[in-house]
């Protein structure tokens, strides 16, 4: 289809559903009319059965904990197509010069970029491991914390340039910290079921309730959805990076 | 509170807009980061601060260095190909 | 108007960022368009879980039962956005190796039935 054809097919289609959508807003519920049941039958039971503060980490490792897993394996499934679509014609070599750009002058990094990403990076790396540790008593979590330690270490590539960044972040350490991470968070659910209960059921001891180490078996989920998390993220980053890089032979295929 | 509400949710309709309106894709990278800031007010105001602390990190950090590398790495030389796929 | 608000503004995200996608010259633009679709959906879900005058659902500093927010919609967007970036991702490396090939991000010049190619 050509573009007119595509914008015209879409018109029609809003002129067909736009008077349906507007019925429909002017009937939902009020907004602010906390028409859902479910938040508040887990809003009550989290902090008395769970022994957590937290009810969204709650409802993410233990009421709905098998939608985690299915979320951290999309994950790494989108990581590995990225890797695979990327690292398929350029090869593993971590050498390569940089690439250039037609008519754009190549400036020296400035120190005021260094230094101050010389002190935030591991400042920001401690913030992102602090969020992910305290997931049960405060917001935060595996997500949150995994891409502020992402973002962390991508710090040192801003400040450091290429090299130093490659060396702080080798890809096999993180393909293997993703891959840990994801196999950590099945693993909690197979022992759930060598103890004879269903998977993922939570059988560790639960701890005090606004303690850092509350939850059981939802410490150690996080932890793993932490290190998927971060390593996903820091693969991301490496293989888009690689390809700035020029490539330095040519293709087998 | 009722009138911070209304005002990020019309800021964020109108974030969502500047970043479809924004043709092009390096002023686009810095729409989206800005309409990711602004979704995360909203989402704290609408009481969820965890939401927030996603979209903070991801809108603002991580999809925009993704998009900037992606069309650097796009205006890159690179040895022409022939138009079967070879060298 | 407050009642409705929230709604109005996720269905014209999701208009806007559907118009970008189908009048998009550029395809990283349209993957811009794709994140403003996914905002939409985030504002749709925190809005229907959202009560007035109730904190978040989070019970460290105030006592439970406290009236809180629904946790459950947060726990959906919340990975929800971690992984739509990461498909993001995907995307954009499909992008890219499509410009490696065909040497141009222009849908219209991308059409696959296109005269020019042989076979």
């Amino acid at each position: 289809m050509n573009a007119r054809a595509r914008l015209l097919t879409f018109l029609f289609a809003c002129a067909g559903l736009g008077p349906a959508v507007v019925v429909l807003i002017l009937h939902l519920p009020r907004f602010g009319a906390h028409a859902l049941p479910y938040g508040d039958l887990i809003n009550d039971s989290a902090p008395r059965e769970r022994h957590v503060a937290n009810a969204v980490s709650a409802v993410n490792f233990d009421y709905r904990g098998i939608d985690t897993l299915g979320e951290e394996f999309m994950l790494l499934c989108a990581v590995t197509g990225v890797v695979v679509l990327l690292r398929s014609k350029r090869g593993e070599r971590v050498d390569a010069p940089a690439g250039r750009v037609e008519g754009r002058s190549l400036r020296p990094r400035s120190d005021a970029v260094s230094g101050v990403t010389r002190l935030l990076a591991p400042v920001t790396a401690l913030f992102g491991l602090t969020v992910a540790l305290h997931g049960m008593t405060t917001p935060g979590g595996g997500f949150q914390g995994g891409v502020i330690v992402a973002s962390a270490i991508s710090m040192v590539f801003v400040g450091e340039g290429y090299r130093s960044w490659r060396k702080c972040a080798p890809s096999v350490a993180f393909d293997a910290t993703e891959g840990a991470g994801a196999a950590l968070y099945a693993l909690c659910g197979f022992a759930s079921l060598l103890a004879g209960l269903p998977f993922l059921t939570n059988v560790l001891p639960l701890g005090t309730l606004r303690h850092v180490f509350s939850g059981g078996l939802m410490l150690i989920e996080n932890a793993g959805v932490t290190l998927a998390v971060a390593g996903g993220f820091t693969v991301l980053f490496g293989e888009f990076l690689e390809e700035t890089r020029v490539e330095t032979r040519d293709d087998e295929s | 509170m009722r009138i911070l509400m209304t005002l990020l949710l019309l800021l964020a309709a109108a974030g969502g807009t500047a970043v479809v309106l924004t043709r092009s894709p390096r002023r686009q990278v810095f729409a989206m980061a800005a309409n990711g800031l602004i979704l995360a007010l909203l989402f704290e105001t609408l009481q969820a601060p965890d939401v927030a602390l996603a979209e903070i990190v991801i809108g603002a950090v991580a999809l925009p260095l993704m998009f900037l590398v992606i069309l650097a790495s796009a205006r890159m030389d690179r040895a022409p190909r022939r138009p079967d796929g070879g060298r | 108007m407050m009642n409705a608000l929230p709604w109005a503004v996720s269905a014209g995200l999701l208009a806007i960022g559907l118009y970008g996608m189908v009048t998009s010259r550029h395809f990283v633009h349209l993957i811009g368009c794709l994140s403003v679709v996914q905002a939409s959906t985030y504002v749709l879900l925190l809005a229907a879980g959202f009560r007035w005058n109730a904190i978040a659902p989070i019970f460290s500093s105030f006592a439970p039962g406290t009236p809180a927010v629904d946790p459950v919609v947060q726990a959906l967007v919340l990975t929800d956005i971690v992984v739509g970036a990461t498909v993001t991702a995907l995307l954009l490396a499909l992008a890219l190796e499509l410009h490696k090939r065909r040497g141009t991000l222009d849908p219209d010049q991308l059409r696959p039935l296109s005269r020019h190619r042989k076979g």
